[in-house]
């Protein structure tokens, strides 16, 4: 502490943390606002680069594909399955960050979580919206989807329950809608607020979505209920989607796949890559949106760092105890995998994903000064999200490129893959930035909440803060 | 009733709220007759109010129960009529099926957990209602009803406690 916050520790606390530095709650509102409301022209520039390239990379690739077939893919013997799945896992992973903020910081009462809940949230559900996508672009003929649903019909067709395939259906279906009615009840007061302060077509738009909400005791009781619900329900259905999701190889016999770990493994990859992003929409959201370094401190991405850092260790954890249980099972085609993985043609894969993931973070985090900083840890949260990238890759295409058969083995080639990718990538941003135009990417009254249970106590001569529970 | 008349108190803090509404009790006002608008989560023991029934949990417990039965359904009932031989598993085997039952017995409870919302906060509803937008900023309302003959009383009262406007009611579009 410098000897000025030496002398007057309040001011310290207040300049580093946001819920001891409260604002009249009228100037927040116009703050959120004032941040929704103004658009550069180089916004207008960004988002029309990204529309064009959602154009280009997701309906024109996609409606070429849907015309001419998967043949233009890459996807064939032996490895069926390719870039299209390794964006579903990739985009389920980053999905996964919103409930893990919102979700459960909330039922641990980590008080810095408020100001981001609503970032976080939305990336769960442009995320999933992503993995949908992937998800369908695999399936080929997309239009035959319904298929997919449990519906009497004349052809003997039914979903076949014992497949980890239909129990994805089940889990990214109720996540998706979970995560989605999660993201919008604590908008609704939000949505009240902009409602008071809107004229013209927004006043429309937020009267609308405000659903008529007054704040009277009633809706908050019945609104408190339903997020303490949810709060508490949304963490198993955010760990079975990922379970689910790693089932759909686990539960196949094959090397490098057949493993009893690949849940929890999987889980905490998809927090690790979810984390990585929430920082870099954060620090974002910070550098370019008005007001925002009022809400968005080096606290909150200090404490997200501290996370980031346990995810990584966690992370590593999981991925040596898979490791080492099939290296030392010593079956003949797991040892040729995993010989492949390393030294194969994707080594530098293999290994571009323990840097990203284990040697990047864990060299960057442990210093409090740097995971303090908005655009080191943003870059750390970057340089996750390849690795995490990376391993779905090794974990999908390369692993499925040699097999117990070698007359088959043959390296995955992505085709129309990369332009569907590069779409997915740009519609997420794409409907981020419109959100950020419309949604009050902060939830105010959270924040207020947070402030106004937060004091300063003297204990002997020491200033320290107390949280009250307000609830 | 033409002889009730509705009353709108904003205060700027939580104190003098809480102090009104013990007032109100003195002057004879009903808790029922009370209601409390406020921009942030206030619980009634911090007001002094009694507590607030919800039906929401009940509503999830429903739901989730409905989810559970239609995830039965699906895992037991279904494989009866569309039987699929799946790697010399039983036609309904119980590990398989958790896994259906667990998410549409999720599903079911966070589905009506939401609707539960809706209609226990008669959502949407936008018809003309009593209300101030200064409550967004952090102020906090008391809407009164009460008799006309106590109008001038109870203005008097709140404005002593510290009500910034003690006005008349009007429902409004919000």
């Amino acid at each position: 502490m410098s000897d000025k916050h030496q002398h007057n520790p309040e001011e310290h606390f207040r300049e580093q943390h946001l819920m001891l530095d409260p604002m009249p709650r009228g100037k927040m509102n116009d703050m959120v606002m004032d941040s929704m409301n103004t658009t550069s022209w180089k916004f207008w520039v960004v988002f029309a680069i990204l529309s064009a390239v959602v154009a280009w990379g997701l309906f024109y690739s996609w409606g070429k594909m849907i015309l001419e077939g998967l043949g233009i893919a890459g996807v064939n013997r032996p490895s069926y399955w390719g870039i299209f799945l390794v964006n579903t896992v990739f985009w389920i992973g980053i999905s996964h960050a919103g409930t893990f903020i919102s979700a459960i910081l909330r039922v641990f009462k980590a008080e810095f979580r408020r100001p981001f809940t609503r970032a976080a949230e939305l990336m769960t559900t442009f995320g999933l919206v992503q993995a949908g996508f992937s998800i369908f672009m695999h399936m080929g003929r997309v239009w035959l989807s319904y298929w997919l649903m449990p519906y009497p019909n004349q052809r003997g067709l039914w979903p076949n329950f014992h497949s980890p395939l239909s129990w994805d259906l089940l889990a990214i279906t109720t996540y998706l809608l979970s995560s989605t009615m999660y993201l919008f009840l604590p908008l609704i007061p939000d949505m009240a607020m902009a409602r008071d302060r809107s004229t013209g077509w927004r006043k429309t738009f937020y009267k609308i979505l405000a659903l008529g909400f007054r704040g009277t005791e009633g809706e908050w009781t019945h609104l408190r209920n339903a997020m303490n619900i949810f709060a508490f329900a949304i963490i198993p259905v955010m760990f079975s989607v990922h379970t689910i999701v790693s089932w759909d190889f686990a539960m196949a016999t094959r090397p490098g796949w057949s493993s009893t770990i690949f849940g929890p493994y999987f889980v905490v990859g998809a927090l690790h890559s979810g984390m990585g992003a929430v920082v870099i929409v954060l620090g974002v959201v910070r550098a370019t949106m008005k007001n925002m370094k009022y809400f968005i401190r080096p606290e909150h991405f200090e404490a997200i760092g501290k996370l980031m850092l346990i995810i990584s260790m966690t992370w590593a954890y999981f991925f040596f105890n898979d490791y080492i249980v099939q290296w030392y099972g010593g079956d003949k085609w797991t040892k040729t995998l995993l010989h492949f993985h390393e030294a194969g043609p994707m080594g530098w894969m293999w290994f571009g994903m323990l840097i990203c993931n284990i040697a990047i973070p864990w060299a960057v985090l442990w210093n409090r000064k740097w995971r303090s900083t908005p655009w080191i840890v943003g870059t750390v949260g970057l340089f996750i999200n390849f690795g995490m990238w990376f391993e779905r890759y090794i974990i999908i295409p390369v692993s499925l490129s040699i097999n117990r058969m070698p007359f088959t083995w043959r390296m995955y080639q992505p085709g129309v893959e990369i332009p569907l990718g590069i779409g997915t990538l740009a519609f997420f941003i794409l409907l981020y930035m419109a959100a950020s135009r419309l949604i009050p990417l902060i939830p105010v009254w959270e924040v207020q909440e947070g402030q106004m249970a937060h004091t300063l106590t003297k204990f002997g001569r020491e200033t320290v803060v107390t949280v009250s529970e307000l609830e | 009733m033409t002889n009730e008349k509705s009353l709108l108190a904003v205060f700027s803090d939580l104190e003098p709220a809480a102090d009104a509404i013990e007032q109100l009790r003195h002057l004879g006002i009903h808790d029922d007759c009370m209601n409390v608008i406020s921009g942030v989560p206030v619980t009634e023991a911090m007001l002094g109010r009694p507590h607030q029934w919800t039906n929401v949990p009940r509503l999830a417990m429903g739901g989730a129960i409905l989810g559970m039965a239609t995830g039965i359904f699906l895992a037991f009932v279904s494989p009866t009529s569309y039987e699929i031989q799946v790697g010399g598993q039983g036609f309904a085997p119980v590990p398989v099926s958790i896994v259906v039952m667990f998410e549409l017995t999720m599903l079911g409870m966070l589905l009506s957990t939401f609707l539960g919302v809706f209609l226990d906060s008669y959502f949407p509803n936008y018809r003309p209602m009593h209300y101030v937008p200064e409550v967004s900023d952090g102020k906090i309302a008391v809407l009164i009803e009460c008799p006309q003959a106590d109008e001038q009383k109870i203005t008097d009262a709140l404005k002593k406690l510290g009500a910034e406007s003690v006005q008349m009611a009007e429902a409004q579009h919000l």
